[in-house]
């Protein structure tokens, strides 16, 4: 029985560890599309220490998309979340409730099509996320929630 | 697969415990399905892209390896070969990792250093020979976004090889084995109620009894 008990620990704190682990990839502090453009080698750290870089060609495309001042509305990497069961996902945004988010323009521009703007930011389908990570690789990043 | 009963002590706070840890399961299941989703997506657009890559990358080679015959065949092999020992490509490579929902993945970035002399130089040798380095640049370009889609591929495959065992695992044994031992031990305390009760009325009766008699 005490054997048991082990296994049964074991996997208790292996459970334990799986959720921390899945969100570790998540970046300790986001920068601005402005701030990201003005180094030469763009990254972030993220939460587990590792480093998420970003491709140069793709910061390149976001700020052909945007105006000046938008570049310094846009928090890098955006933040997919994924909800468990859920067909549809979210993309957080800052933004006043009269304008849409620099999100929602960079997603509306990127599948050529409008988006679903929410109060707490954008939302996309399964469908369209493959055409839009094709697009922006390294400036999305998911996040799994419950 | 019939799920075994683990159980260390037949006890009420061992029951609250197993419950806990079958919701904290199925937490953990319902987010690693998810996952395993994200995962599978991003594998088959990478292997979309890499059949799209090493389309263009053999199209490339073919227009290199053509460009460069004709240009052997105008100069010369003696010429040509001396022309590209003396020059150079000015490149340079960047390799880093990306994260793909908790997979780190290489990427690489070629930049080219202008300010360097260029490999050909135009003015010096014909348009042919230029028009080969141009095709050789864009062939090493394609090479080096082929060899990161082939290592993503490498990755995520292992990685949801990974995530799967851990998936099924919950799903045929960590998860039924819970529901089991639960159901065993919730039957085992209905059991004792009963038992209980039957007992209190025995003994209710035996008063009784024992309560006429005295009379």
């Amino acid at each position: 029985m005490p054997i048991e008990q082990e296994k049964d620990d074991v996997i208790a704190r292996y459970l334990g560890s799986e959720l921390s682990s899945v969100n570790a990839q998540l970046p300790k502090k986001r920068k601005t599309l402005s701030q990201l453009l003005h180094e030469e080698h763009p990254r972030v750290s993220c939460l587990d220490g590792s480093e998420h870089f970003f491709r140069i060609d793709e910061l390149r495309f976001l700020a052909s998309i945007l105006e000046d001042h938008e570049r310094d509305d846009l928090l890098l990497p955006m933040i997919i979340e994924v909800h468990s069961g859920r067909s549809d996902m979210m993309v957080r945004s800052r933004r006043s409730d009269e304008e849409q988010g620099v999100e929602a323009k960079v997603f509306a521009e990127v599948l050529d099509m409008p988006v679903s703007v929410e109060k707490t930011g954008v939302r996309i389908y399964r469908s369209q996320l493959g055409a839009m990570r094709r697009a922006l690789k390294t400036t999305t990043q998911y996040v799994f929630t419950l | 697969m019939a799920a075994k009963i683990r159980v260390a002590r037949p006890t009420k706070i061992e029951l609250a415990r197993l419950k806990r840890r079958l919701r904290l399961a199925m937490r953990i299941q319902k987010i690693i399905k998810d996952r395993l989703s994200i995962l599978v997506m991003e594998f088959l657009q990478t292997v979309r892209e890499s059949a799209e890559v090493k389309e263009r990358l053999q199209k490339e080679y073919d227009d290199a390896y053509k460009a460069l015959s004709l240009a052997l065949g105008y100069h010369g092999y003696a010429p040509v070969e001396q022309t590209l020992m003396i020059s150079e490509m000015p490149f340079s490579l960047h390799a880093a990792t990306r994260n793909v929902a908790g997979v780190r993945l290489p990427t690489f970035q070629m930049e080219e250093n202008r300010e360097a002399p260029q490999a050909v130089h135009p003015a010096e040798n014909s348009s042919l020979l230029e028009y080969t380095s141009d095709m050789a640049r864009k062939c090493l370009s394609t090479t080096v976004e082929l060899a990161e889609l082939q290592s993503a591929l490498e990755l995520l495959g292992d990685e949801i090889n990974k995530v799967k065992r851990i998936n099924n695992a919950l799903e045929y044994v960590v998860i039924p084995g819970l529901d089991v031992t639960i159901k065993y031990l919730s039957m085992k305390f209905e059991e004792r109620d009963r038992e209980e009760v039957a007992r209190l009325k025995y003994v209710k009766l035996l008063i009784e009894k024992r309560e006429a008699y005295a009379y």
